[in-house]
């Protein structure tokens, strides 16, 4: 059976991205996984690397057992809602439209089918009536349901989130999970990189926990305990990260 | 001399068609610039081209100095080449070299002028002659240009508006969230080498009519005054095309009848690129300063309203808890112009919320509602602060004096259901319920 996802001794140790040692695991189709860690422990450049966004300096990442590149159009990115300019002209409804493009290639025409899938998406989170406004009019929990409204309409098999609850709402939050578990109930797998811990035994099914090393990847129940916890989130791993820092100076010959 | 001249006459329509396509292409490229953030790019890249312009000249004038009406291949090849130049080594310190873009882009600026004024100097000297056609190049002389140049300039331009037209969706997934249109298949890498390739080409092309110098204004002016009055990318790119093919007319028009006025003084003459400069940084100033929505003016009186507004929020507030103020009493609680003040209140009364009897204000039954809502904002707030966010003591009532005048009712609405609709605040006061008869 193909993994959703899998890394096999993935290391990225380069430029300005984290660092990543060493990180091998499987991760089956279908369900929905938490990527948890403190800040800076490398779950963006995770997210990144499986979209080949970035470049392994060894081992390798693959999506639904092949290299990203093969099954692009069965994966949908949804990016950190800071990393965008959100005062660039653009619609509600033409940012949506742009989970389309993939497919449209140069001088690709909006079909009507393209048009009437993006109402839709937009109903589906609740922004229909948001789809003429400017985003930069929104707030942060509709730019995110907007973001998510795009990644339905790549209907994709394989969702990867980039902390989709950052500066949203509770009601919000909710709702985007009801909307993901309606997806997971389709046979989807989704990844979510996630930042509160009490909620993580309510939303996910599995987790993966990461601090440049991977702590351990498995379902929840077996994954989510106080020792993988302290090994992840506590004071131990700073030594590690100072020795890792100075590898990655060593490499760019900057020591 | 009629208006229809400048784009008939054998001698005219040369500089005005060749600066209008020129503009147009140039300020095209400016908007992707603009939207990528790298306005900067075009500033550093046309003078890069100042090396390669000297180098190129000299080399005619050594090798072929039979053949002077060819140096233009020179000029265009060579400050091609050292553009090119600057654009690797700006990549390669950013990526390389962990240099802060911007510094990487004054540096590569400074370093190529200084080698092209050098060089200029030196050719200044040893080859007089042909520093005149060095010396053109720096400030522009549009007024030269022939019918050659207008195919040119076409060509140049309809290639960009070919590409800009071709490409317009993946181009806006690229400028709007680049790792989105990457992971969705866009051929971001393709789309980002044509796009330097056409600016690289405008540049090398465009500093025939406006100079060295002054070429990095026909990319970044246009694209700001498009940018202020509109919320569309399409039309940001047209807007941005007329303004900069607006500036190349006018400014060559000016240059024109400008010289021959000024003609009875020989030494004044009025240059085709700077005059062209003059005319798009006027319509990006003015579009700053005048745009609906997004200009300095309109900016500023919606500030000078909300302050209004807040200023009458409060004395509604000061009304309610007091009952009934005479004009004294309530000026004495804000240090405001009498002007302001006045106005505040005219404004209340006009619209109904006060009203005067016998030299004292009070509120109407609707200034009631009004006043309650503003002082139930402002305890729902402090409620927020304290309960929600562990706020304590004086900062509380502080925050919600600034919050009561900005929170929306979605806002309001999410805080009622945070809090349970609550009714009381942390100071135990009652907070007004929304529902009450009119």
């Amino acid at each position: 059976m193909d993994y959703a996802l899998e890394a096999k001794d993935l290391n990225i140790n380069y430029e300005e991205t984290t660092v990543l040692w060493d990180v091998t695991f499987q991760v089956p189709s279908g369900v929905m996984i938490g990527v948890l860690g403190p800040n800076g422990a490398g779950k963006s450049t995770l997210l990144k690397a499986a979209l080949g966004l970035i470049k392994p300096l060894s081992g390798k990442i693959s999506v639904l057992g092949r290299s990203f590149h093969e099954v692009r159009k069965k994966v949908a990115y949804v990016p950190q809602r800071k990393s965008i300019d959100w005062d660039f002209p653009i619609t509600a409804e033409e940012a949506v439209l742009m989970g389309r493009y993939g497919r449209l290639g140069f001088l690709g025409r909006i079909r009507k089918a393209d048009r009437e899938a993006a109402e839709l998406a937009l109903d589906l989170v609740g922004m229909t009536s948001f789809a003429k406004r400017q985003i930069s009019q929104l707030s942060g929990g509709q730019q995110q349901r907007l973001f998510l409204a795009r990644a339905l309409l790549q209907n994709p098999d394989v969702f990867l989130l980039d902390e989709p609850f950052t500066g949203v709402d509770l009601a919000t939050e909710k709702a985007i999970m009801t909307l993901l578990r309606n997806q997971r109930a389709m046979g989807k797998t989704i990844l979510i990189v996630h930042h509160d811990l009490p909620t993580v035994e309510e939303y996910f099914d599995w987790a993966l926990l990461l601090n440049i090393r991977l702590i351990d990847c498995g379902p929840v129940s077996q994954v989510f305990h106080r020792q993988n916890l302290m090994n992840a989130f506590g004071k131990g791993q700073v030594l590690f990260s100072e020795a890792v820092d100075l590898s990655a100076k060593k490499m760019s010959g900057l020591l | 001399m009629s208006f229809l001249d400048f784009f008939t006459d054998p001698v005219l329509r040369g500089p005005t068609w060749g600066t209008l396509l020129m503009c147009i292409s140039s300020s095209l490229m400016g908007v992707v610039l603009f939207f990528k953030k790298r306005i900067l790019l075009g500033e550093s890249l046309s003078h890069a081209t100042y090396p390669g312009v000297v180098a190129g000249v000299s080399f005619f004038a050594f090798f072929f100095p039979a053949h002077e009406e060819w140096t233009f291949v020179a000029v265009l090849g060579g400050a091609f080449i050292s553009s090119l130049l600057g654009l690797k080594a700006i990549e390669w310190m950013e990526q390389k070299g962990k240099v802060r873009s911007d510094a990487a882009l004054c540096f590569v600026l400074a370093v190529f002028f200084g080698i092209g004024t050098v060089g200029a100097s030196a050719m200044q000297l040893a080859i007089p002659v042909w520093y005149q056609q060095v010396q053109i190049l720096l400030f522009g002389q549009a007024a030269t240009m022939s019918d050659s140049h207008i195919i040119l300039y076409a060509v140049l331009s309809s290639a960009v508006v070919l590409f800009i037209t071709c490409s317009f969706r993946p181009l806006q997934a690229l400028l709007f969230d680049r790792d989105f249109a990457k992971s969705a298949g866009i051929p971001v890498l393709f789309l980002e080498k044509m796009v330097f390739w056409l600016l690289l080409f405008s540049i090398v092309l465009g500093i025939r009519s406006v100079g060295v110098v002054l070429m990095s204004g026909m990319v970044i002016a246009p694209v700001i005054a498009a940018r202020q009055f509109t919320h569309q990318l399409r039309m940001v790119f047209f807007l941005s095309a007329c303004f900069g093919a607006l500036s190349g007319l006018l400014g060559n028009i000016l240059s024109v009848i400008g010289s021959s006025y000024f003609s009875f003084q020989e030494t004044l003459t009025l240059p085709t690129g700077p005059m062209i400069i003059l005319v798009s940084a006027s319509f990006a100033l003015f579009s700053l300063l005048f745009a609906p929505h997004r200009g300095w003016i309109f900016r500023l009186s919606r500030m000078v309203f909300f302050r209004l507004r807040c200023l009458q929020e409060n004395i509604l507030k000061a009304l309610w808890r007091n009952g009934s103020l005479s004009f004294l009493d309530l000026r004495k609680a804000h240090a405001i112009s009498s002007f302001s003040f006045r106005l505040a209140l005219f404004g209340l009364s006009q619209e109904g919320w006060i009203e005067k009897k016998g030299g004292l204000f009070s509120l109407t039954k609707d200034g009631i509602q009004k006043a309650e809502s503003v002082v139930r904002l402002h305890r729902l707030w402090e409620l927020y602060l304290a309960r929600a966010l562990g706020f304590e003591g004086d900062r509380i009532h502080r925050n919600a004096e600034e919050m009561e005048h900005i929170l929306t009712p979605e806002l309001e609405r999410q805080l009622t259901v945070l809090l349970a609709n609550p009714t009381a605040d942390p100071h135990n006061q009652p907070i007004p319920q929304k529902e009450r008869g009119l």
